[in-house]
C-alpha cells in the first residue's frame, strides 16, 4: 500500500510530522482531490494550482527562504570565526587536536545557530542535533587527547632522567628472579615427572602440567620485568602512542556512528514525486549520485564511465583495436578488408568488444538502481546516506562482489570470450583454404557432421562409436579392476596391506604422459612387450600397425592407469564403514555373498558414484593416452580418411582437426556438439544431486 | 609334575573364525591374484628403471640381458637435450598457477559460502556447468588471443598465456570445492569476530584462511600437478623446445626423430617421477580427500 504523503517516514517505517507547511498542504489537498467525487475533484484542483502559484507567498516558504538566508550569513561568518580561532590557538599544538578544537567550536556555534530553526526545518533540526552530539562528546575526546599527550611528554622527560647505576641493578635482580623461577619451574616439573612415573597422572596430564607451568613462568617473568624502570618506561611510552594513534581514531568512529544514527532518524523533506533524476542521469553513472550529494559514490561511479566511454564504446565502434572493428568486425569478419586483416582476429575483437559492452551495461543497471533507490527513498522522507555509512554497507554488502571481481574477469577473457569464439567459429567455413579470410556459413558445418559428408564429417560417426565404446569399456573395467582389488586387498586375513597399497597406488602416483609413453615405447616393433608377445604366441604381432590391437591395448592400459584410482578411493571408503554392519549381519547368518552385495557394494558406491561419473567424462576426453600412445593411429585411409587414425578418440580428432590440418571451423561445431552432450549430463547429475534439491547452493 | 598355568601351543586365539579348507583355498587365490597385479605394476615401472641405468641400450629400448650400470643416459639428458629448462619451465608454471588460483579461489570460495548476494545462485549454476567444457574447447583462440595481448604487452609470453589458461580454468571447479569446505566450518565463529569488530577482511584473513588451511593446500597442490600432468596445451601453445614444459619436452625425446633416444626419455621420466610419486604416497590421503569433498558436494 502506497502510503500517504502527508506524513514522512524512516527507515525501520516510523512516520514524522511534516515540517514543511506547504508541503503539508499541498499533499493534504492532493490526498483530498483523491478521495473527493467528480465535483470536488474540480474545486480542489483549483485550489492546488493556486496553491501552486502563490508558492512564493506561502509564509512558510518566506520563512523558509529567509532562513537559508540566514545560514549563508551565518556560514560566511562562521568562517571568519574560525579563522581567528585557529590562530588563537597555541602553535605548538599538533595538526590533529588543533583539527579536533575547531570542529568542536564549529559545533558549538552551530547549536547556537540552528536551535532557533529547529521547528522551522528537518535539515536545521538534523544539523542541531548532530552538533549537539559533537559538542557533547568531542570534549571527553580532546580531554583524552591532551592527557595523554602530557603523560607522553613526562614519560619522556623520565626516560631521560633515568639513573643507569639503578636501572643495572634493577636489571640484576630481575635477572636472579628469572634464574629463581625457572629452579621453581624445574622443581614443579620434576615433581610431576615423578607423579608420573608412579603412575598417578597420565601422560597427558604430565603434557599440560608442563605447558601450564612454563605458562605461569613467563607469566611471573613478564610481570617482574616490569620492575625495571627503563623497561616499565618504554612500555608506558608504547602505550601512549597507540592511544594517540588508534584510540583516538576509534573514538571519533563512534563519533561518526552517532552521528549516522541521528541522519537515519531526522527525514528529509522533497517536493518531488517522481525519481526523474535517475532516470534522467542514466547515461552517466556517477551524475545521479552527485545529485543526491553522495560525492565520494559518485567519484567511484565516475570511474565507471571512464571506462564505458573512454574503453568500452571505442573499442566497440572499432578504436583501439588490435586489428578488427569492434562489434561491426563480427559481421564483416574482414572479408573486405586489407590483406594482412585476419578473420579470427577480427571475430575475436568482436566478441571482447560485447563482453566490454555488457560489463557496461551491468555498469549502467547498478548506477542506476543505486540512483533510483536512494531518490525513491529521499521521497518517502529517507535521507541518503553519507559516505560513512556506505563505507561500511559497502565493507559488508558489497565485499562478495569486490572479491570476486579478479576471479569474474579472468573467467570472462580466459573462458568466456575463447568459448564464446569457438561457438562462432563453429558457423564459419574457417578451413585450410580459407585460413586468412573466412565467411559466415550458418550451420552447413552441423550438417556435415549430422550427415556424415565432406572430408572432415564423414569419420565423425564411426569416431564417435569407437569413442563411446572406449568410455563405456575402459572406464568400466577400470572400476571393476580398482573396486575388486580393492576388496580383495582389504580382506582381514591378508597380510602386507601396506605393501599391495603403496604398490597399487603407483600408476596413479606416476605421471600418465610417462607411463603412457613408456608403454608406447614397449610396444613398438623392437619393444619389451612385443618381444615377450612373440616368445608367448610365436608369431609376431605388431600392436601399433593393427587397429584391433591397439584398441585393445588402449583399453588395457588404461584399466592399469585408472584402476588405481578407483582403488584409493574404495579402500577409503571400506576401512570407513563400520566393522558392527558385517558383525550383525554375520548373526543374522548372512552368506559372505549376501554381506558383499547388500553391505559393501551399496556404500562404496553411493558414496564413490560422483567421482567415478567423472572417470567417464575424464575418458571421454581423454587426448593424451590416445595421442601419446600411437598418435591416434594406425592410420586407416579407406575407412577414416587421411584426417583421423582408427584409435582417434574424438578429442583427438578435434586436435588433428584444429591443430594440424587447419579445419578449424568444424572442429569448432565438434566441440560445440560434444560440449553440449557433456553439459547435458552434467546437469542431470546436478539435478538430482542432494547439494542441489536441498537448495543449499 | 606339570604346570597347570603352561601355556597350551595350540590355542586358537584370534578372534576370527578359523579357516575352513575351502577358505584356505581363497585366500591363496587372493593372493595369487593380488601378486599378479603387483607384477603388472611393478614390471613396467621396473623396465623403466632399469632402462634407464641399462648402459647397453641404445636409441631404442629393448629387452635384452645384457645390463651394465650406467649414468650416462643421465648424462646425455642434462648435456645433451633441455631437460633443466623444462623442469625449470614446469616448475615456474606450476608455482605460479598455484598462487594465482590460490589468490582467486580463496576469495571467490569465501563469498561464495558465507554471503547471499544477489545473481549468487545463478552464478553457482554457471559455474557448475562452465566446469564441465573442457579446456580445449578454446584451443582455436587461445593462440590468436596471445598475438593480441602480446601485441599491447611485448612481455606477456606464451607461458604467462598457459599459467592464465590453468588458473582460469580451475577458478570454477576450486571455488565449489573450497565453498563446500568452508561451509563446514561453522559461522559462529564469524559472529563471534564480527560482534568483537572485525570487518569482512579480517574474518576472512584471521579466521576463515587459517582453518580452511588443509583445503588451501589441496588446491594448490593439484593446481600445481595441474600443469606437470597436461600435455594437450603445451603442445598446442608452446612452439619453442626452449619454453617447453616437461610432458612436452620429454615426449620430443620419443616422437622427434632428431633427438629419438629413448633411455634418456626413461631416465628423464624417472627423474620426474620419483618427487611427484612421493608427493603422492606421501599425502595420498589429502588429495583423496579434496577430490572427494568437492564432487560429493558438488
Amino acid at each position: 500500500m502506497e502510503k500517504s504523503r502527508i506524513f514522512l517516514y524512516d527507515d525501520i517505517g516510523n512516520s514524522y510530522d511534516r515540517k514543511n507547511k506547504y508541503l503539508l498542504e499541498l499533499f493534504t489537498l492532493e490526498e483530498q482531490y483523491k478521495r473527493a467525487d467528480a465535483k470536488g475533484k474540480k474545486v480542489i484542483k483549483h485550489q492546488i494550482s493556486k496553491l501552486k502559484q502563490n508558492k512564493k507567498k506561502h509564509p512558510y516558504i518566506i520563512a523558509l527562504e529567509q532562513f537559508i538566508k540566514d545560514e549563508k550569513n551565518f556560514l560566511l561568518t562562521l568562517n571568519s570565526k574560525k579563522k581567528t580561532y585557529m590562530q588563537n590557538l597555541d602553535s605548538n599544538m599538533p595538526g590533529r587536536l588543533k583539527k579536533i578544537k575547531l570542529n568542536l567550536f564549529d559545533a558549538q556555534e552551530k547549536v547556537d545557530f540552528y536551535k532557533k530553526y529547529v521547528d522551522l526545518s528537518y535539515d536545521a533540526e538534523l544539523a542541531y542535533r548532530q552538533n549537539q552530539i559533537i559538542v557533547s562528546q568531542l570534549p571527553d575526546i580532546i580531554t583524552l587527547y591532551e592527557t595523554t599527550v602530557s603523560e607522553l611528554n613526562l614519560a619522556k622527560v623520565e626516560k631521560s632522567k633515568l639513573v643507569r647505576n639503578q636501572v643495572q641493578e634493577q636489571v640484576t635482580t630481575y635477572k636472579t628472579r628469572k634464574r629463581e623461577e625457572h629452579k621453581h619451574y624445574i622443581e614443579a616439573k620434576q615433581a610431576l615427572q615423578e607423579k608420573k612415573k608412579t603412575g598417578l597422572i597420565s601422560e597427558k596430564a604430565l603434557r599440560n602440567g608442563i605447558v601450564e607451568l612454563k605458562a605461569k613462568r613467563k607469566e611471573i617473568n613478564t610481570l617482574n620485568a616490569f620492575e625495571i624502570d627503563s623497561k616499565a618506561n618504554k612500555e608506558l611510552i608504547r602505550n601512549k602512542k597507540y592511544i594517540l594513534s588508534k584510540g583516538i581514531k576509534l573514538q571519533l568512529n563512534v563519533l561518526k556512528s552517532n552521528l549516522a544514527d541521528i541522519r537515519r532518524k531526522v527525514p528529509y523533506e522533497t517536493e518531488k514525486a517522481l525519481p526523474l533524476v535517475s532516470f534522467l542521469t542514466i547515461p552517466f553513472p556517477g551524475l545521479g549520485q552527485v545529485f543526491n550529494k553522495q560525492y565520494f559514490k559518485a567519484l567511484l561511479f565516475a570511474l565507471a564511465t571512464v571506462f564505458i566511454y573512454a574503453i568500452a564504446i571505442p573499442y566497440a565502434l572499432g578504436f583501439g583495436n588490435y586489428q578488427g572493428d569492434g562489434i561491426s568486425g563480427l559481421i564483416s569478419l574482414a572479408q573486405e578488408g586489407r590483406k594482412i586483416d585476419k578473420s579470427l582476429i577480427f571475430m575475436i575483437e568482436g566478441v571482447v568488444a560485447i563482453f566490454l559492452v555488457l560489463i557496461s551495461i551491468a555498469l549502467y543497471l547498478i548506477s542506476f538502481v543505486d540512483v533510483f533507490s536512494t531518490e525513491r527513498a529521499k521521497i518517502k522522507g529517507i535521507r541518503p546516506k553519507n559516505w560513512y555509512e556506505t563505507a561500511s554497507k559497502l565493507e559488508h554488502e558489497s565485499f562478495p562482489y569486490l572479491v570476486s571481481a579478479p576471479a569474474f574477469l579472468v573467467t570472462i577473457f580466459i573462458v568466456l570470450v575463447p568459448i564464446t569464439t569457438t561457438v562462432l567459429l563453429s558457423f564459419t567455413g574457417m578451413d585450410p583454404k580459407n585460413q586468412s579470410k573466412f565467411g559466415w556459413e550458418s550451420i552447413s558445418n552441423y550438417k556435415l557432421i549430422a550427415l556424415g559428408e565432406g572430408l572432415a564429417g564423414s569419420v565423425f560417426w564411426s569416431i564417435l562409436a569407437w569413442t563411446l565404446v572406449w568410455t563405456l569399456v575402459a572406464t568400466s573395467m577400470a572400476i571393476l579392476t580398482g573396486f575388486i582389488l580393492a576388496i580383495l586387498a582389504n580382506n582381514d586375513r591378508i597380510k602386507g596391506k601396506t605393501f599391495f597399497r603403496v604398490v597399487y597406488i603407483l600408476p596413479w602416483a606416476v605421471p600418465a604422459f610417462i607411463t603412457i609413453m613408456f608403454f608406447s615405447i614397449m610396444f613398438s616393433p623392437n619393444g619389451a612387450l612385443t618381444t615377450i608377445l612373440e616368445g608367448v604366441t610365436g608369431l609376431r604381432v605388431q600392436v601399433k600397425n593393427d587397429p584391433l590391437l591397439t584398441r585393445v591395448a588402449l583399453i588395457f592400459l588404461q584399466t592399469w592407469l585408472g584402476s588405481s584410482y578407483v582403488f584409493l578411493l574404495s579402500t577409503g571408503v571400506l576401512q570407513a564403514i563400520p566393522g558392527d554392519l558385517y558383525e550383525a549381519a554375520q548373526i543374522d547368518g548372512a552368506t559372505a555373498w549376501q554381506k558383499m552385495s547388500r553391505i559393501t557394494l551399496p556404500i562404496v558406491l553411493f558414496q564413490t558414484a560422483p567421482l567415478l561419473v567423472g572417470q567417464y567424462t575424464f575418458n571421454f576426453n581423454n587426448f593424451s593416452i590416445i595421442y601419446l600412445f600411437n598418435g591416434g593411429g594406425p592410420f586407416n585411409p579407406s575407412k577414416y580418411g587421411n584426417l583421423a587414425g582408427s584409435s582417434d578418440l574424438l578429442i583427438s580428432y578435434i586436435y588433428k582437426l584444429t591443430m594440424e590440418n587447419q579445419y578449424q571451423a568444424i572442429g569448432a561445431a565438434i566441440t560445440i556438439v560434444i560440449s553440449m552432450g557433456l553439459m547435458f549430463f552434467a546437469f542431470l547429475g546436478f539435478k538430482n544431486s542432494k547439494a542441489f534439491k536441498e537448495e543449499r547452493l | 609334575m606339570k604346570n597347570p598355568f603352561k601355556k597350551k601351543n595350540k590355542l586358537y586365539l584370534s578372534d576370527k573364525q578359523p579357516l575352513t579348507p575351502l577358505g584356505v583355498v581363497g585366500l591363496g587365490l587372493t593372493y595369487l591374484v593380488l601378486a599378479i597385479w603387483v607384477i603388472a605394476i611393478l614390471w613396467p615401472l621396473a623396465q623403466m628403471i632399469i632402462s634407464a641405468f641399462n648402459g647397453k641400450q641404445e636409441q631404442y629400448i629393448m629387452l635384452n640381458d645384457n645390463f651394465e650400470f650406467s649414468m650416462e643416459h643421465f648424462k646425455y639428458l642434462f648435456s645433451e637435450t633441455l631437460y633443466l629448462t623444462w623442469v625449470k619451465n614446469t616448475l615456474f608454471i606450476s608455482i605460479t598457477t598455484a598462487i594465482f588460483t590460490l589468490i582467486m579461489v580463496s576469495f571467490t570460495g569465501f563469498a561464495y559460502s558465507r554471503y547471499r548476494f544477489k545473481g549468487r545462485k545463478a552464478s553457482l549454476m554457471a559455474i557448475m556447468l562452465i566446469q564441465t567444457i573442457p579446456t580445449f574447447a578454446g584451443i582455436t583462440a587461445y593462440f590468436t588471443m596471445h598475438s593480441i595481448i602480446s601485441s599491447i604487452a611485448p612481455w606477456f609470453t606464451r607461458q604467462l598465456m598457459l599459467i592464465l589458461i590453468y588458473s582460469g580454468g580451475g577458478i570454477a571447479g576450486n571455488t565449489f570445492i573450497l565453498k563446500g569446505y568452508i561451509d563446514s566450518i561453522s559461522s559462529e565463529l564469524d559472529d563471534a569476530a564480527r560482534i568483537d569488530g572485525c570487518s569482512s577482511m579480517q574474518v576472512y584473513r584471521l579466521i576463515i584462511m587459517p582453518i580452511a588451511r588443509p583445503m588451501l593446500a589441496i588446491i594448490a597442490l593439484w593446481s600445481f600437478i595441474g600443469p606437470f600432468m597436461d600435455y594437450l596445451l603445451p603442445r598446442v601453445l608452446l612452439t619453442n623446445p626452449k619454453s617447453y614444459t616437461l610432458a612436452a619436452g620429454l615426449f620430443t625425446l620419443i616422437s622427434d626423430f632428431r633427438t629419438l633416444n629413448q633411455p634418456a626419455f626413461a631416465a628423464g621420466g624417472l627423474l620426474t617421477a620419483v618427487p611427484i610419486v612421493t608427493l603422492f604416497i606421501v599425502l595420498q590421503k589429502q588429495l583423496v580427500s579434496g577430490l572427494a569433498s568437492g564432487s560429493v558436494k558438488g
